[in-house]
């Protein structure tokens, strides 16, 4: 499956986030190269990609942080060059570095990030309570967010990120840093957000997260989208049955067949030589696609 | 959406966080904002000053306006460059500037608002305590409209500088090579004409210069010069549009 791109000017109404040959660049070093895709509204969209391959620039510059150098972004029917006040109202980011004032409380961050989404004065207090309870940071509200551990400062950076109740949620390795628990309650919060109608664009370093909470994913690699499509999709892409064997050396191989009956033909040719044949991951694609690959292609 | 009104409600909205960091740690502001100020009164007013031939009197009447001007821009320049930079480069919140929907004008002025709340309160006292022990130092209305102008300029240019800093010694080094100079030689302790031609050419050029003369044509009341007003104003729209350039073209 190739990288979908733009066909028509204007974006599909199902269509939340439009990029189209998007490029940015600083300097002579090219971090994101012509990309183009489309986020459909209601999903949870994953962003994967290897270090440095161009996922948080992809995002800040979607989010209207970092300019492109060329290229557009569309998000929700306003190009973010021309129309980005409105294109921001409708954006929620809790960025990779966590980007709250130190200095101030959780309480006094998250009412700074309401005054600064336009939320109502007479309805700041509430609102800032009632979400703050989503991650139990009740007990932290009068905390300085410098004395927080990182879990808690990353939490409070998500509940920032959604007290405006954006249409299209950014989250940018949301769960770095977070113990299983809390990993946990994020994973349900990001599944009740969608179910409530928030779009959701995830990059994480944790394949299974993606696995688990994606309808689509995207691999991104050195600035360019190398597949995109749902979890079902990529691995067909690869091949969806996978044969680990050991060579001669000891080292392990991995090969991918479309069938198991492709398989059971590569298997019978081993032997009494160990091997297992399993269903293929999205790790065993991101391996593949992204250059680090541990097998073979049948 | 965008008028006036708006932006006011929007630039209280990004000041807000700035605010509450400066109400609750006011002692510490105004201490840091008035140390110097004072110390300068103390030791160019009565300990310089009460040698010179023209008596010490009349020179605390030159000087406490020049001290005031002095303090509009050490009281605003580093702590808003310092504030910016930090939340920048350390706390990122900046960035939540850059994402959020006001417009840049809110984003610039919301970010200058405690600054100028900070000349404007110090200022105030140096001026009370210039009034006490130099009565013939006049408490004019429109000394504050100057102290405003002079406070959002010199806020402004702390702006600029901490969104295109990109370590606190580089910030620190500026302060050292261009604030610290322009403080003492503006016309602020001393009068400029005593200069070389071309120094006071120079100098003349300065936005504190003209803050200083400002402030000591309102509270001797010799006049207020025009070609100051013009040229503060002209500072104050230079360093406004140089931060909406750099906002806008994401460029801090």
């Amino acid at each position: 499956m190739e990288p979908q791109t733009a066909s028509s000017s204007a974006p599909p109404m199902d269509d939340i986030v439009t990029v189209r040959d998007l490029t940015v660049r600083f300097g002579d070093f090219t971090a994101v190269d012509g990309i183009s895709f489309q986020v459909r509204r209601g999903e949870i969209f994953g962003f994967l990609g290897p270090n440095g391959a161009g996922k948080t620039t992809t995002i800040r510059t979607i989010t209207t942080i970092q300019r492109p150098t060329s290229g557009s972004v569309v998000i929700d029917g306003h190009d973010i060059r021309n129309d980005y006040l409105e294109a921001r109202k409708r954006i929620g980011i809790a960025q990779q570095h966590i980007s709250l004032d130190k200095d101030l409380t959780v309480r006094q961050n998250l009412k700074q990030h309401a005054l600064l989404h336009k939320i109502p004065k007479s309805e700041l207090k509430e609102k800032v309570e009632s979400t703050a309870s989503i991650l139990e940071l009740g007990d932290y509200m009068e905390r300085k967010v410098e004395s927080l551990s990182g879990g808690w400062k990353r939490k409070t950076a998500i509940v920032a990120s959604i007290i405006h109740d954006p249409t299209i949620l950014f989250l940018d390795e949301p769960t770095a840093g977070l113990d299983t628990r809390s990993r946990h309650m994020l994973w349900d919060l990001v599944r009740m957000l969608n179910r409530k109608g928030t779009t959701i664009f995830l990059t994480t370093h944790y394949i299974e997260e993606a696995e688990s909470l994606c309808d689509r994913v995207a691999i991104i690699n050195h600035g360019s989208i190398v597949a995109i499509g749902t979890v079902d999709e990529l691995r067909e892409k690869i091949g969806k049955v996978a044969v680990e064997s050991t060579d001669p050396d000891g080292k392990t191989v991995i090969s991918y067949f479309p069938t198991r009956e492709d398989a059971k033909g590569y298997t019978d040719t081993l032997g009494d030589d160990y091997f297992n044949v399993r269903r293929t991951t999205l790790e065993d694609v991101f391996l593949e696609l992204t250059g680090e690959s541990r097998g073979k292609l049948a | 959406m965008n008028n006036p009104l708006s932006i006011l409600d929007e630039t209280y909205r990004v000041a807000w966080g700035d605010l509450v960091y400066m109400k609750e740690n006011l002692p510490e502001v105004l201490i840091t904002g008035l140390i110097g100020p004072l110390l300068y009164l103390l030791a160019f007013g009565y300990g310089l000053g009460s040698g010179m031939s023209s008596g010490s009197g009349a020179y605390l009447e030159f000087i406490i306006p020049g001290i005031i001007a002095l303090s509009t821009l050490s009281c605003t320049f580093s702590t808003v460059a310092m504030k910016v930079l930090v939340q920048r480069l350390f706390y990122m919140s900046f960035d939540e500037l850059l994402l959020c929907p006001v417009h840049i004008s809110s984003v610039i002025l919301g970010k200058t608002l405690s600054g100028v709340i900070r000349a404007l309160m110090s200022c105030t006292i140096i001026m009370v305590v210039g009034h006490l022990i130099s009565p013939g130092v006049d408490i004019d209305p429109l000394v504050f409209v100057v102290i405003f102008i002079a406070g959002l300029t010199f806020s402004l240019f702390g702006l600029l500088a901490g969104m295109l800093t990109n370590k606190t010694q580089k910030l620190s080094l500026f302060t050292s090579i261009v604030i610290v100079p322009m403080t003492f030689l503006c016309g602020t302790l001393f009068n400029v004409s005593a200069l070389p031609d071309a120094a006071a050419y120079v100098i003349y050029l300065l936005p504190l210069t003209h803050v200083s003369q400002l402030m000591r044509g309102i509270m001797l009341d010799t006049g207020i010069p025009l070609d100051s007003v013009v040229i503060l104003l002209f500072y104050t729209a230079a360093f406004f549009c140089a931060c909406y350039y750099l906002i806008k073209t994401n460029r801090c």
